[in-house]
């Protein structure tokens, strides 16, 4: 649980850090472009092989499912 | 732990609840001043239609030295109405996989060949400031079923500039054994993940975002074909020590592997994005840690740049390193009475490594003047460079992944 903690403490301060700037809607151009999505650029299969040849998961979009190539 | 599992799925369950009667009750109409894209969800390009469709098509090839081939095509559609603020989508995936590894081999086993089928549904419905989403997987191979179902909840503050996101999934797995029927052997995983992410806009040209998952797992997930190579009391194993060598080494006896049944995985990741004057610099960070002990760092860089109004390239880097469970070892032991350790493996992914990645990707618009990127052709290429420090039988794998996509909005 101690990892929690330290997570929402991370966030409230990012929070509080971040959140003092404010971007005006017709300023946001830029996160219109698709490769500021907030969403991993790997495809399926790249993120199926290092879920396969990785020993640490999350943070991100995994595929799911079986063994596969291990 | 079964107690800080149901702690934290309660907490879930009833902040999803929460949230969507929240939705119900306490959403104002579409702000449509604030149409600009959101921090979680980019604009899509107008169309004279309300609905986008969307379909994509990739097949990736993957190779190492170890001898394991994968051709993994995908099929992806989604329609998307970015005026009533939903989308829905759907996928259609399967790994053909090919492998003669160490392994493998080291057991006198012939090559094996596997197909394995995965389809995955999920939907979107973000009409405000609040939003949720839900999606749903199920994965099929012979000796291995894996079905998951999530949900999550976001929430916009800060006239959009900071976007919350709760989730959680729950995946029930069944492995087996090839050719042996799932109602004679099957070992039954359960995994509940939760996760919780913060999206900011530093400035109108940075985006930031921190995502925790905590992950419980129960059920075995031993590999019923691994096999664990056991040495007499005083035997040196080498690192890295060949197949002849180690079947010199070893004693007869051998057994299968057997992993912990319950895992508690840890993430946080921070992922920071800045769009420059013709091209995007992008880093992830991961840090992990789980209750085998197993800790790690990933870190993850591309740079793409817009060659032009139609061509979009970019190099990728990746670097992961990681320890070893706790229960690792190069060599496991048998003593007098058949005393070997409870809990053994070979899974070289368990095990110390780094992989380096390094690769490149390229995008090119087919589409006419008024939209080039209407339809979009892509070939991502990267090769790993994975160095296993304490591992009999192999010290290093390369491998190769390249993947071409085709996507098209309609």
């Amino acid at each position: 649980m101690s990892s929690l903690r330290f997570v929402s403490l991370v966030a409230v301060v990012a929070l509080f850090l971040f959140g003092c700037v404010r971007v005006a809607p017709y300023e946001r151009g830029n996160m219109a472009h698709p490769t500021m999505t907030t969403s991993d650029l790997a495809g399926a299969g790249e993120m199926h092989v290092r879920s396969v040849q990785e020993g640490a998961v999350g943070g991100g979009f995994e595929a799911g499912g079986g063994c596969g190539c291990n | 732990m079964q107690l800080t599992t149901r702690r934290l799925r309660c907490l879930s369950v009833v902040a999803l609840v929460v949230t969507t009667l929240g939705t119900a009750h306490a959403q104002p109409p579409p702000d449509h001043a604030n149409a600009a894209p959101t921090a979680a969800l980019p604009a899509a390009a107008p169309t004279v239609s309300s609905l986008v469709w969307r379909a994509s098509s990739e097949v990736a090839a993957y190779a190492d030295t170890d001898h394991v081939f994968v051709l993994t095509p995908t099929l992806g559609v989604n329609v998307a109405s970015p005026t009533a603020g939903w989308s829905v989508g759907a996928r259609y995936l399967v790994d053909v996989v090919s492998a003669a590894s160490v392994d493998i081999v080291s057991t006198a086993s012939r090559r094996w060949e596997e197909i394995r089928h995965v389809g995955s549904v999920d939907a979107v419905y973000k009409p405000g400031l609040w939003g949720v989403a839900a999606h749903g997987a199920i994965s099929d191979e012979p000796d291995y079923q894996a079905y998951s179902a999530g949900g999550e909840v976001t929430r916009d503050f800060l006239q959009k500039n900071v976007t919350a996101l709760l989730g959680y999934e729950h995946a029930h797995d069944i492995a087996g054994r090839t050719g042996t029927a799932f109602s004679v052997f099957s070992h039954p995983l359960n995994r509940d993940a939760f996760k919780a992410g913060l999206t900011v806009l530093v400035d109108r040209s940075t985006i930031a975002s921190f995502v925790a998952d905590v992950i419980v797992e129960n059920g075995d997930p031993s590999k019923p074909y691994r096999y664990v190579p056991l040495f007499a009391p005083g035997t040196v194993v080498q690192r890295g020590e060949s197949i002849d060598d180690v079947t010199r080494a070893r004693l007869s006896a051998r057994v299968l592997e057997q992993l912990p049944l319950t895992r508690e995985r840890f993430a946080i990741a921070a992922r920071i994005a800045h769009r420059f004057r013709g091209a995007t610099l992008r880093v992830d960070e991961r840090l992990y840690t789980d209750s085998w002990g197993l800790h790690a760092t990933t870190t993850d860089a591309r740079f793409l740049v817009d060659a032009s109004s139609r061509v979009e390239i970019g190099p990728h880097a990746r670097l992961h390193a990681q320890t070893s469970v706790d229960f690792w070892q190069r060599g496991y032991v048998l003593r007098p009475g058949f005393d070997f350790p409870a809990l053994r493996t070979g899974d070289r992914e368990l095990g110390p490594l780094v992989g380096l990645t390094g690769g490149a990707r390229i995008r090119v618009g087919l589409g006419g003047e008024e939209h080039p990127k209407s339809w979009l052709l892509g070939f991502d290429l990267n090769l790993t460079s994975t160095q296993f420090l304490d591992d009999i039988f192999t010290t290093h794998r390369l491998s190769t992944i390249g993947a071409l996509t085709l996507e098209t909005e309609l």
